[in-house]
C-alpha cells in the first residue's frame, strides 16, 4: 500500500468516528425536541454551571475507585498467572474463579457489599470493580503469560539463561503488548462499572452524582454527569491508554 | 582423542518415528565441517544434540570444550536492540561495565556490524543484520565450537558473501571449530574442509568426504554426486539441495 492510498484510509476512518459523533449528537437533540430531555445547550449551561473544584474531586474518586479496583484485579491475576504456571490446581481455581465472577453481575457485587460493609464505606466500588474485571485481566493474563516463543526461550537458555531470566526476559515482555490491551479494555469497563457501585452508596464520584441528580429528578443533571463519564472514559482512554499501548507494542511494528 | 573436539558416536533419536539411526562422527580442533542431506532428514536434530538441546535415545556424545549455536530463525528477542541481545550471555555470566562493553564491540565488528546496526531492533534489521548479530551473540561468550545451523538460508547473494568473509574472519582470529548444516551446498563447500553426507530419514551416515584441497567445482561435484547416489537409491525422493 502505498502512503497516499494509506493516508486516505486513515483520513476515511478519522471521518467515520466523526460522523458517529455527529450522529450520537443528532439523536440526543431529536429526542430533547420532543421534550423527553435536556438538550445539549441545557446541558451545556449546567455543566458550565459545575464548581470546578466538585467537578474535580467527583472525577477524581471515580478514578480512585476505577484505578485501585482494576489495580487489584491485575495483581491477583498476575499472581494468579504466574502460579498456574507450575500447578495445575491453580489454573483450575483461577479457571473456575475467573467463570464464577464472570457469570456475576455488577448490580449483584454492588449490592451484596454495600449491604456488607455499609453505605458510608469506600471500599465497595473498588471491590465491585475487582470483581468484574478479574475474569476478563485473569484470562488475558494467563493467555499472554503462556504466549512466550518457545524457541527464544531456548535461545536465552543456549546462552545461559536462568529460569528467572526467562521470566524477566522473555516470558514478561512477551506477555507486554497482550496485558496492555487487555489492560486498556479492563480500565475502561472499570470506569463503567465503578459509577454502578458508586450509584448505590454515598462515599461520592460521579456514579454518585448521577443517581444523586436523578432522585432530585434533575434530568440536567443526569445528563451532565453522565457527558463527565464519557468524557472521562475516552479521554483516559485516547489520551493515556493508546499512547501506552502503542508505546509496548513499538517492537511489534 | 588429541585435537578433537567433539565425538558422536552411535546416536540414535526418535520422536514419533526414527529420526537419526547409528550416527558417529567427529569434529577436530579448529576444523569447519559440513553435514548435508536430504530437507528433514534430521541434520538440525542432530546440530541439537550436539549442542545438548536434545538428549540422544542411545550413544554418547562427547564435547571437549564451550559449545556456542546459531539457530536458523535468529531468534533475536524482538523487544532488544541488536547491541542488547549479544550482551544477554555476557550479562548472564555477571559481566557489567566496561567488560561488558567492550566484548560486545570487538566481536559485533568482527562479524561486521556497524554502531547504527546495533542500535536496531530485530524487526527493523534486514536479514544479514539479523543473522550476524545471532552469531554475535553466539561468538561472545568465546565458544571453542561453533554450531551454526543454514546461516545463509533466505539471505541474498550480497549478505551470503558478507557473512562467509565474517566467518572467515573469526576463523583465522580465533580458535574455533566449527560445524555447519546447510542447504547452500556452494556456500558450505567454500568454508568446509570436510562434509558428513546423511541419508534421507532416519538419517545416517552415508559418506564421509575430504574436499580439502580440491577447487569448489570438484567440490560441488564430488558432493553432489554422493548426494543424487542416496537419492537415486530412495524411492520419492526429490532433489532438495540448491
Amino acid at each position: 500500500m502505498t502512503s497516499a492510498q494509506r493516508g486516505r484510509k486513515g483520513m476515511a476512518f478519522r471521518v467515520g468516528r466523526l460522523l458517529a459523533g455527529a450522529f450520537m449528537l443528532v439523536i440526543w437533540i431529536s429526542a430533547s425536541a420532543t421534550g423527553m430531555l435536556p438538550g445539549p445547550t441545557e446541558v451545556l449551561v449546567y455543566l458550565a454551571s459545575m464548581r470546578p473544584e466538585e467537578l474535580f474531586a467527583q472525577v477524581l474518586k471515580t478514578l480512585y475507585n476505577s484505578i485501585t479496583g482494576f489495580s487489584l484485579s491485575f495483581l491477583i491475576s498476575m499472581a494468579l498467572g504466574l502460579i498456574s504456571h507450575k500447578s495445575n490446581l491453580i489454573m483450575g481455581f483461577s479457571e473456575a474463579l475467573s467463570e464464577i465472577f464472570n457469570s456475576t453481575s455488577a448490580l449483584v457485587w454492588s449490592l451484596v457489599l454495600v449491604a456488607v460493609m455499609g453505605v458510608l464505606s469506600p471500599l465497595p466500588p473498588i471491590l465491585v470493580v475487582a470483581a468484574v474485571t478479574l475474569p476478563h485481566v485473569l484470562t488475558a493474563t494467563v493467555s499472554a503469560l503462556s504466549s512466550a516463543d518457545p524457541g527464544l526461550l531456548e535461545a536465552i537458555r543456549a546462552v545461559g539463561a536462568k529460569p528467572s531470566d526467562e521470566f524477566f526476559e522473555v516470558i514478561l515482555p512477551s506477555s507486554v503488548p497482550l496485558l496492555v490491551s487487555a489492560s486498556r479494555v479492563g480500565l475502561g469497563t472499570a470506569l463503567r462499572i465503578s459509577v454502578v457501585a458508586e450509584a448505590f452508596g454515598s462515599s461520592g464520584g460521579v456514579g454518585y452524582m448521577i443517581i444523586r441528580s436523578y432522585n432530585l429528578a434533575d434530568a440536567s443533571g443526569v445528563l451532565a454527569w453522565s457527558v463527565v463519564l464519557i468524557a472521562l472514559v475516552l479521554g483516559l482512554d485516547q489520551l493515556i491508554l493508546k499512547p501506552i499501548e502503542r508505546r509496548a507494542k513499538r517492537w511489534l511494528e | 582423542m588429541a585435537g578433537m573436539m567433539l565425538r558422536v558416536s552411535s546416536v540414535h533419536k526418535s520422536f514419533s518415528e526414527p529420526v537419526l539411526t547409528d550416527i558417529s562422527l567427529h569434529l577436530k580442533e579448529r576444523e569447519v565441517l559440513g553435514l548435508v542431506g536430504p530437507n528433514g532428514c534430521g541434520k538440525t536434530t542432530l546440530l541439537r544434540i550436539m549442542a545438548g538441546l536434545e538428549t540422544p535415545d542411545r550413544g554418547d556424545v562427547k564435547v571437549m570444550g564451550k559449545v556456542g549455536i546459531v539457530f536458523q530463525e535468529d531468534r533475536l528477542l524482538p523487544w532488544k536492540t541488536l547491541w542488547e541481545n549479544i550482551a544477554l550471555g555476557l550479562k548472564y555470566r555477571g559481566l557489567r561495565g566496561e567488560e561488558l562493553i567492550g566484548k560486545v564491540k570487538e566481536y559485533s565488528e568482527m562479524v561486521g556490524l556497524s554502531k547504527s546496526d546495533l542500535a536496531l531492533h530485530p524487526r527493523k534489521a534486514s536479514g544479514g543484520t539479523r543473522r550476524k548479530a545471532a552469531l554475535a551473540r553466539a561468538l561472545v561468550l568465546e565458544p571453542e565450537i561453533l554450531l551454526l545451523d543454514e546461516p545463509f538460508t533466505g539471505l541474498d547473494v550480497k549478505a551470503r558473501i558478507s557473512l562467509r568473509e565474517a566467518l572467515r574472519l573469526i576463523w583465522s582470529e580465533y580458535e574455533l571449530s566449527t560445524v555447519i548444516v546447510s542447504h547452500q551446498l556452494e556456500e558450505l563447500l567454500l568454508l568446509t574442509g570436510r562434509v558428513y553426507v546423511l541419508t534421507p530419514k532416519p538419517a545416517r551416515i552415508a559418506e564421509e568426504i575430504s574436499v580439502e584441497g580440491m577447487d569448489l567445482k570438484s567440490r560441488l561435484d564430488r558432493v553432489k554426486e554422493a548426494l543424487y547416489h542416496i537419492l537415486s537409491r530412495t524411492p520419492g525422493s526429490e532433489e532438495p539441495l540448491s
